[in-house]
This record gives C-alpha cells, sequence and structure tokens, in this order.
C-alpha cells in the first residue's frame, strides 16, 4: 500500500539517485527486465502502448475536430458547450479528455495553452506532448510573457489582441480552436483538417492561411 | 509545497526550443519508459499522489533530467514506495521473487485503456460559494504537501470566470483521502500577477477549488 508520505518518497529518491547509473537508457532497461521477471508487465504491452502512441493517437485527431467544427455549425456548439462528448462522436475520448473545454480564436482573442505545475496536456486527442510543453522555459514564461513566447514561435500578435493564458493546473484540459483561414471556401474536411497545425491546437500557432500556390520567393 | 516544479512567472528560462512537426517519442528509451508507466499505475494510488512524488524529486535533477527521465524515477519511486519492488530490487535489477499480486496487463488491452477517460466530478451536497463574476482573492500560502494554487497566483485578485461542479480535491487526494470541492475557473488581469504587465491586454486563467479562494 502507498505510504503516502512525502518523506519516506523524498528519501527513496534520493537513495535512487546515488545507486543508480545516471543514464536513463540504462535504467529504463533495467527496469523492464526487473518488471518483466517480476511478473508484472509484459514487453509486447509496452510495444502495444508506443504503437498505439505512435499510430493511432496523435494531434491528426485534433486537427480532425476542428476542421470539422469548420463545417459543421452544430458540431462546433456540441464542442463549445460539452466538449468530451463532441469528441466521442468522432471515437476520440481518451487520457485526459473527459474534462475538456474548447476555447475560441477570433480577430481580438487570442488562447494559449500551458501547466505551469507538471505538463498535463489532452493526450486522447492531441497525443504525446511536444518537448518545449514539458520544459521549464515553456512552463515558466508562458504565463507571464506570452507574447514573448510567441514570438519565438513566429507569432505576432497585434496590441488589440487579448491574450487569454490558459494554466491547466487542475483536470479541466483545454483545446485551441483557431479561425477558419481564409481562401478555403469549398475545402472538403480532409483538406481542412491538414491545415491544422499540433501547435495551433496548443496555442502557439495562430494564422492557418495555407500558402498560395503560383506564389514562389 | 514550494518546490521547483512550480515554475509559473520564474526568471532566467529559456528561450523555447520550437518544435513543429509531431514526434511522439525522440528515443527509445523514452517511448519504454512512457509505456512502463502507463503499464504499472496501481489501484492504491491517487493521480495527485502521482504528481506528488515526481515534485518530490531532488530539485537540481528536476530541472536538470528529461522530462521521461523524471517519469522514470518518479514510478521506481512509486512502486517501491507501495511495496511492489524493493530498493534492492531496483539497484541490482534481479527480481527477488514474483510479484504476489502479478497481474500484468494484456497487449490486447491497451486501445480500450488508451480510449478511456477519467472523471474527476463527483456529487456534493453543498451549494458553490461563489458564482460567476464574483471578484474573489487567493489564499496566501500554498500548502506543505502537493498543491495546486501555483505560487504565482496565490494572495491575488481575479474574478469568477465559470463554476465547473465539483471535482476531487487534489491536495487531499495526494493523501489518498478522495473528496469533491467546488471547482471554478478563475480569471487574473496579468497587471495582477506581474509588475512588469501594467497595460498589457493579457489574462491568466486558472481552475481552482473553493478552499483556494475567499471573498475579495
Amino acid at each position: 500500500m502507498s505510504s503516502f508520505n512525502s518523506e519516506k518518497i523524498a528519501e527513496i529518491h534520493r537513495e535512487l539517485h546515488s545507486k543508480l547509473p545516471s543514464e536513463p537508457a540504462l535504467r529504463v532497461k533495467a527496469l523492464e527486465g526487473l518488471l518483466v521477471e517480476k511478473g508484472m508487465i509484459k514487453s509486447e504491452t509496452i510495444d502495444a502502448w508506443i504503437e498505439h502512441y505512435t499510430e493511432e493517437i496523435g494531434p491528426k485527431r485534433g486537427a480532425h475536430v476542428v476542421a470539422r467544427s469548420w463545417l459543421d455549425a452544430a458540431f462546433r456548439d456540441r464542442l463549445m458547450s460539452d466538449a468530451p462528448s463532441a469528441l466521442d462522436e468522432l471515437g476520440y475520448l481518451g487520457h485526459a479528455t473527459g474534462h475538456l473545454k474548447a476555447v475560441e480564436n477570433t480577430p481580438t482573442i487570442h488562447n494559449l495553452v500551458v501547466c505551469t505545475l507538471c505538463s498535463c496536456y489532452p493526450f486522447g486527442v492531441l497525443g504525446m506532448a511536444p518537448n518545449w510543453y514539458k520544459t521549464a522555459a515553456y512552463r515558466s514564461r508562458a504565463v507571464r510573457d506570452p507574447r514573448g513566447v510567441l514570438a519565438e514561435f513566429g507569432v505576432r500578435i497585434g496590441d488589440d489582441v487579448e491574450v487569454r493564458v490558459w494554466d491547466s493546473t487542475a483536470e479541466l484540459r483545454y483545446l485551441v480552436i483557431s479561425e477558419r483561414p481564409q481562401g478555403t471556401d469549398g475545402w472538403d474536411e480532409a483538406a481542412l483538417t491538414a491545415l491544422v497545425s499540433r501547435n495551433s491546437m496548443i496555442g502557439t500557432d495562430r494564422d492557418l492561411t495555407p500558402f498560395v500556390s503560383g506564389w514562389t520567393d | 509545497m514550494d518546490g521547483a516544479h512550480d515554475l509559473g512567472g520564474k526568471q532566467g528560462f529559456g528561450p523555447i526550443e520550437v518544435e513543429t512537426d509531431f514526434i511522439a517519442f525522440h528515443e527509445p528509451w523514452q517511448a519504454r519508459g512512457w509505456a512502463i508507466t502507463r503499464s504499472t499505475f496501481r489501484s492504491d494510488w491517487t493521480i495527485d499522489w502521482w504528481r506528488h512524488i515526481r515534485e518530490l524529486i531532488d530539485p537540481v535533477d528536476y530541472l536538470s533530467r528529461h522530462y521521461f527521465d523524471s517519469w522514470l524515477q518518479l514510478q521506481t519511486a512509486a512502486l517501491i514506495d507501495s511495496g511492489a519492488l524493493t530498493m534492492t530490487e531496483a539497484v541490482s535489477g534481479q527480481a527477488a521473487d514474483l510479484a504476489p499480486d502479478a497481474d500484468p496487463m494484456a497487449p490486447e488491452a491497451v486501445v480500450a485503456i488508451a480510449a478511456k477517460a477519467a472523471y474527476f466530478d463527483r456529487p456534493i451536497d453543498s451549494a458553490p460559494a461563489f458564482n460567476p463574476g464574483d471578484t474573489v482573492r487567493t489564499r496566501r500560502m500554498g500548502a506543505i504537501g502537493h498543491c495546486r494554487l501555483p505560487a504565482y497566483a496565490q494572495g491575488r485578485s481575479g474574478q469568477i470566470h465559470a463554476y465547473h461542479g465539483a471535482h476531487i480535491f487534489a491536495d487531499d487526494s495526494a493523501r489518498g483521502d478522495e473528496h469533491p470541492e467546488h471547482i471554478y475557473s478563475v480569471v487574473f488581469e496579468a497587471s495582477e500577477l506581474w509588475p512588469e504587465a501594467a497595460g498589457r491586454r493579457d489574462r491568466i486563467y486558472l481552475d481552482l477549488w473553493e478552499p483556494y479562494l475567499e471573498r475579495a
């Protein structure tokens, strides 16, 4: 049974730090071998998790949700009022989506998502989080210098635009719905889905306007 | 706890290493370490206890080691704490015996488990103390143990943006006591939080449980 004792955990951390090699790949290999030997995991299950989160669960799910919301006003209403049920319609419910909220960008509002206390993320609809999302740099700065962070992603926010930072430290999760770009009238769902970047659904991308064909240097 | 994990607003970090393409895992060890954590979450843990174990990693390690390395550290410590592994086994990599309650997750179960969302809302028999539009002030202090009121938002004035019902209260859940408290999205003007933000049209939204809030 868990001790729920912080002091005991701190002591375990110190002992592990002093007795295990610093190279994480060695520690993972040893732990996997140990847990298999103990009968606690199967290596095939480890493979299955990796395959599922590499092939199936990723930002293409969220992109599909955003594109559908551009094409189907009733779906968009359901997404804005009850995002988990809208996800469920597409078969995309999963890890950390049970209390998902969709937030909309407008010409005068830009949304940005962070978790300053760990790295909470709507995995079931966006897949594994990008490295930068989990770094101290992003977590410390997104709430304090959101415009500076956005500029590093190449996103310039005008003074007339309000930036809303969602620090998702409880169990609610946030999905940013970008504006449908100009020049996409008549595009089908697959073509629109391809325009929706992973970063736009976190809020570190804003203008999804496609490259205009015929434009060269 | 006032730990190195509570990073909001801390200065000196940066710039961001921007990545645009989706790359699920950069290194095989990261993928396998992550998948081990997905396969060994135990019924005597809560998600908040699990998060707290990560916060308790030595602050130098917390800030300098890779994210997936800290998950590995957390999972190993959690398994030792709950008696599933011994320290000797973890250090030697040799099993002393079979786990008495061994019931390893089957590979065929992964897809269904990944499709399950967890829900933290629970019935509550009290009425919420605040309504959208109310001005509130956050508690001035955090807590010794796990706490989801970031340091940067302590003792600050904000407005109730939305009410979300009652969710399991993280602070107590991290001690194994699962009970609900009302939870709200609270919006703060950036200028209420940061001295350099005067005149900036930025707002920060935090989902905060009622015990973190008092009437302003």
